[in-house]
């Protein structure tokens, strides 16, 4: 899933500061799994806003709603009906849903509330950690089912480096070395000889190399 | 004298670009920059320009600099962090190279290694105040320098089709400007008529135009350019007149000479560009009476 984390209530603040009437936007999908900006945090960033507003004699007013997608136009359309008299829009969805809703309504302001960090996967509770970059070429049957793109600091496609010690990587103990997961995971399945292989230099045309991507799928494009 | 002191003479300056090789062999590169010795003020050398791997400014602008010629090198960020455009700006200075030219990149799809991964740490306006920030002796991180680097750096403009992109060119060249560029780099100019009529807006930059001057050296060459850069302005009485010369080498010479020698008056400085023709650099200061 894509990861995000809500910015500072101060730059939210900063941003509706100019404006008296707002709506508030959440999104159903990944920033509701990873807490960030669901219809939960919705009501929380719009009483804290109100909040923030009150202490200073003013009065904002939030409308709030949460999409079922909000990188999805046919979700986003939900919001025509509630836009009228509105002066901006507030979106606690990742960047996708933020480009959305501004794509959609050319003429009101939308701010990001979420700061969008990496697609990943739950760890634990409350843990989440960088998966995938998206290169567009995956390597994953290749190095075990462990990205070393995404895991490994310095991206190595024939690791480990000199900074791998203990299973852990230089950078932090807090941070496992993908090349020593991709060496256990391989023994694991007595793959081992995959490990012996040399990875060719990566084509990056198939990341964000090429410039910005795009997928048609003409069998199903109208 | 140093590029510094040409521009504040106020003389007419020209310019001659000499590409790199694509290898080691330097032996034509440095045979070309040595005939233009005493006919050219200054050598530009480009950074992997058009896109193409090729050895870098840093190597080529030091071999032009060991002929005896002034020196100007290209910088650009594409390919190359923070930190490495820092080292080679440091590693240029040293070296003698104290002349820059903060160029755009051509996007790595139109490059001869489209497989590469691009950096774009910085941009040109993020490089000139890199630059400002080392010739106030310090770092990007802060940290102090051991001497002061001084540079004198310009920017290229990128080619505009239209009155809108010419404003958009002219406020980011104003930002580059207000950064620390001291002297403007306009792309070719085919028609100085067209190019009469934008000076009066370009003079208003307040510093130095180089006034860029492109060799074209075959019809299908005025084609291309006439057909893909609708601000080119390569008219039709133009590829004619090369189509139907006799020697048709000699009248691109001659067109590329005419040019230059029509905007000794209008503009500070020229920038000659033969993109492989280098050795024919001598033909074409003849045909500019130069």
């Amino acid at each position: 899933m894509i990861t995000a984390e809500r910015k500072p209530l101060e730059e939210i603040i900063n941003c509706v500061k100019p404006f008296e009437r707002i709506l508030l936007v959440g999104c159903n999908e990944c920033v509701t799994v990873c807490a960030a900006g669901g219809r939960k945090e919705v009501g929380i960033v719009s009483s804290a806003l109100q909040m923030a507003f009150l202490k200073q004699g003013k009065n904002l007013q939030i409308k709030e709603h949460t999409l079922e997608r909000q990188c999805d136009p046919e979700y986003v359309e939900e919001l025509s009906t509630m836009i009228t008299g509105v002066d901006a829009v507030v979106s606690m969805a990742c960047g996708c849903g933020v480009q959305e809703v501004a794509r959609r309504f050319k003429t009101v302001p939308v701010f990001p509330a979420v700061n969008t960090k990496f697609m990943g996967a739950s760890e634990r509770q409350g843990i989440w950690a960088e998966r995938c970059q998206g290169c567009g070429d995956c390597l994953l049957g290749v190095t075990g089912g462990i990205c070393p793109i995404a895991r490994c600091s310095k991206q190595l496609l024939n690791g480990p480096c000199g900074g791998s010690g203990s299973g852990k990587c230089e950078i932090s103990p807090d941070v496992d070395c993908a090349w020593h997961l991709i060496w256990e995971r391989l023994k694991a399945l007595g793959l081992q000889d995959r490990y012996e292989q040399i990875i060719p230099a990566k084509d990056w045309r198939t990341g964000r190399g090429g410039g910005p991507r795009k997928i048609i799928r003409e069998d199903l494009a109208e | 004298m140093n590029f510094q002191k040409q521009l504040e003479s106020k003389q007419f300056i020209v310019l001659a670009e000499m590409n790199t090789p694509k290898g080691i062999d330097v032996s034509r590169f440095v045979m070309d920059i040595r005939q233009l010795k005493d006919r050219v003020d200054a050598v530009v050398v480009p950074d992997l320009d058009n896109g193409v791997m090729r050895m870098n400014a840093l190597a080529g602008g030091v071999l032009a600099k060991r002929q005896g010629l002034e020196t100007l090198i290209h910088v650009y960020c594409r390919d190359r962090n923070r930190m490495a455009l820092q080292a080679d700006l440091l590693a240029a200075h040293a070296l003698g190279l104290h002349n820059l030219i903060v160029a755009p990149a051509q996007e790595i799809s139109q490059c001869d290694h489209r497989d590469a991964a691009v950096v774009n740490d910085l941009n040109e306006t993020g490089l000139l105040e890199t630059i400002g920030t080392l010739q106030n002796g310090k770092d990007l991180a802060g940290f102090d320098l051991e001497g002061r680097p001084e540079f004198t750096v310009g920017c290229l403009m990128t080619p505009w089709s239209d009155k809108a992109s010419f404003e958009e060119e002219i406020k980011l060249t104003q930002k580059k400007i207000s950064l620390g560029a001291s002297y403007v780099v306009t792309p070719p100019v085919f028609d100085t008529g067209r190019f009469a009529q934008q000076l009066a807006v370009l003079q208003t930059l307040n510093v130095p135009i180089v006034a860029t001057v492109f060799l074209i050296k075959s019809v299908a060459v005025a084609r291309y350019i006439a057909a893909n850069e609708p601000g080119a302005y390569i008219s039709e009485d133009l590829i004619r007149r090369i189509r139907k010369a006799q020697d048709r080498e000699i009248e691109c010479l001659k067109i590329a000479g005419e040019t230059v020698s029509r905007l000794r008056d209008m503009t500070q400085a020229v920038l000659i560009q033969t993109m492989g023709w280098e050795h024919r650099l001598p033909a074409l200061l003849d045909a500019a009476g130069l």
